[in-house]
């Protein structure tokens, strides 16, 4: 339950964070819940930065994500280690890189996700309260940040919390921190992203 | 099954499950060596893992091993490609210390067994030779005889890659470990584990750093 709820988590974080822009300056969830309704469609770049006690440095991963309404969804990993996530018409696939060609994941994982994948939609579409796993607040101050912190005891030891940072200036996601004890946290950073533009062909199909 | 059968098949199993015999070589004591592609400072690795079990891919980690020959302490943490922590266990003199599990890497037994064989892979045996020589296949190996019983065969092939082999006290295969040939050896590392359930881990370096030794700097 536990793991589902940490995956689930992860999974969303990026759409949670791109539907943001859109409501950047307001400090209500309700009109969040308004303004993400109105996202088509987007894309964006991201950098991920993993900080733990075991690492030096951060370790650093880069990839791309991509939305359309109402449900399609991929999320992919071009470094360190190339992985693909597709969810589309109600399925979910999970591809990983092996002997240089991207193979499916047959674990079982993506089953997970796409239990994790359908609540990411339901996201996309406005539902940020159907979640009990999370309490979202909005606080103003510089910079827009919301900060979602575990509603029960699901995330105990796994999260403490997660702080999303938006620009109010220019209404844009700056950051992303999943705060998951004193010495481990993840940091996605998102870079140009592009809302309600078609997106390329082929984006969510299967990878042959 | 055919209980008839079953002498047959013990048979079989234990005809194959004999330590390999070493020639020894007329020169062996004094031009031969044995290799020893090991850690010999504190080193973290970070490899892109490939699992495999019945010979098909199952799944893709990021691994990070922080190896330290003078300790002997290991720590050590996987990851999803998307970063998620799955596990991350340590161990030193004083036993095994397990900060976070999730399934499926959640029993002790999976933990052990990971140390174990990272261990294997990253640290010189304390145990001495006993026998060098020459496999029938024309692997040179040096043979070491472990304090926790069992067998330990560390040997260089023709082409320079250094293979790591266990062996049950009765000569039953159970870890085979190659090592990348060329300047280093952790480059790229295959592990067969041949247990019940046999499964196989296929490592690429993504990264390595010394890193300073901490008994010596006094922090």
């Amino acid at each position: 339950m536990r793991l589902q709820a940490l995956r689930r988590l992860i999974l969303t974080l990026p759409v949670l964070l791109m539907v943001f822009p859109a409501a950047a300056g307001v400090n209500d969830i309700d009109r969040l819940r308004t303004d993400a309704s109105r996202i088509t469609s987007l894309s964006a770049d991201f950098v991920q930065k993993k900080s733990m006690k075991i690492l030096s440095a951060p370790l650093v991963s880069t990839g791309k994500f991509f939305y359309a309404a109402p449900d399609s969804i991929r999320w992919e990993y071009v470094k360190p280690i190339r992985s693909i996530v597709i969810s589309d018409k109600g399925n979910s696939k999970r591809y990983i890189a092996s002997g240089g060609k991207m193979i499916e994941d047959k674990t079982g994982g993506a089953q997970a996700m796409k239990i994790v994948l359908d609540e990411v939609a339901g996201w996309m579409k406005g539902n940020f309260t159907a979640n009990p796993t999370f309490t979202a607040s909005v606080r103003e101050g510089p910079e827009t940040q919301i900060i979602l912190t575990p509603a029960g005891k699901n995330m105990a030891g796994l999260i403490e919390k997660i702080e999303i940072t938006v620009s109010r200036r220019d209404a844009v996601v700056k950051t992303v921190r999943i705060v998951e004890s004193a010495s481990a946290e993840t940091r996605i950073d998102f870079l140009h992203a592009v809302v309600n533009q078609p997106l390329p062909p082929g984006t969510f199909q299967d990878i042959p | 099954m055919n209980v008839r059968l079953l002498p047959i098949l013990c048979l079989l199993l234990a005809s194959c499950s004999s330590l390999p015999e070493i020639r020894t070589l007329p020169d062996a004591a004094g031009k031969t060596t044995c290799p020893s592609p090991f850690v010999v400072q504190k080193t973290r690795f970070l490899h892109a893992m490939e699992a495999a079990a019945a010979g098909e891919t199952r799944t893709v980690m990021i691994g990070v091993t922080v190896a330290d020959p003078a300790s002997r302490t290991l720590a050590c943490a996987l990851m999803s490609p998307e970063g998620m922590v799955l596990f991350e266990a340590s161990r030193n003199s004083s036993g095994m210390e397990i900060s976070r599990a999730l399934p499926p890497f959640d029993s002790s037994d999976f933990a052990r067994g990971l140390l174990d064989d990272i261990g294997l892979i990253f640290f010189e045996p304390p145990e001495p030779v006993e026998r060098l020589g020459v496999l029938d296949t024309g692997l040179t190996v040096c043979r070491r005889r472990l304090r926790d019983g069992g067998w330990l065969d560390v040997g260089k092939d023709r082409d320079g890659r250094v293979r790591i082999r266990r062996y049950s006290e009765g000569g039953r295969l159970k870890r085979s470990v190659t090592l990348a040939g060329g300047a280093d050896p952790y480059a790229a590392i295959d592990l067969q584990a041949s247990e019940w359930i046999g499964y196989s881990l296929s490592m690429t370096l993504i990264e390595s750093e010394i890193l300073p030794d901490e008994a010596r700097s006094g922090k």
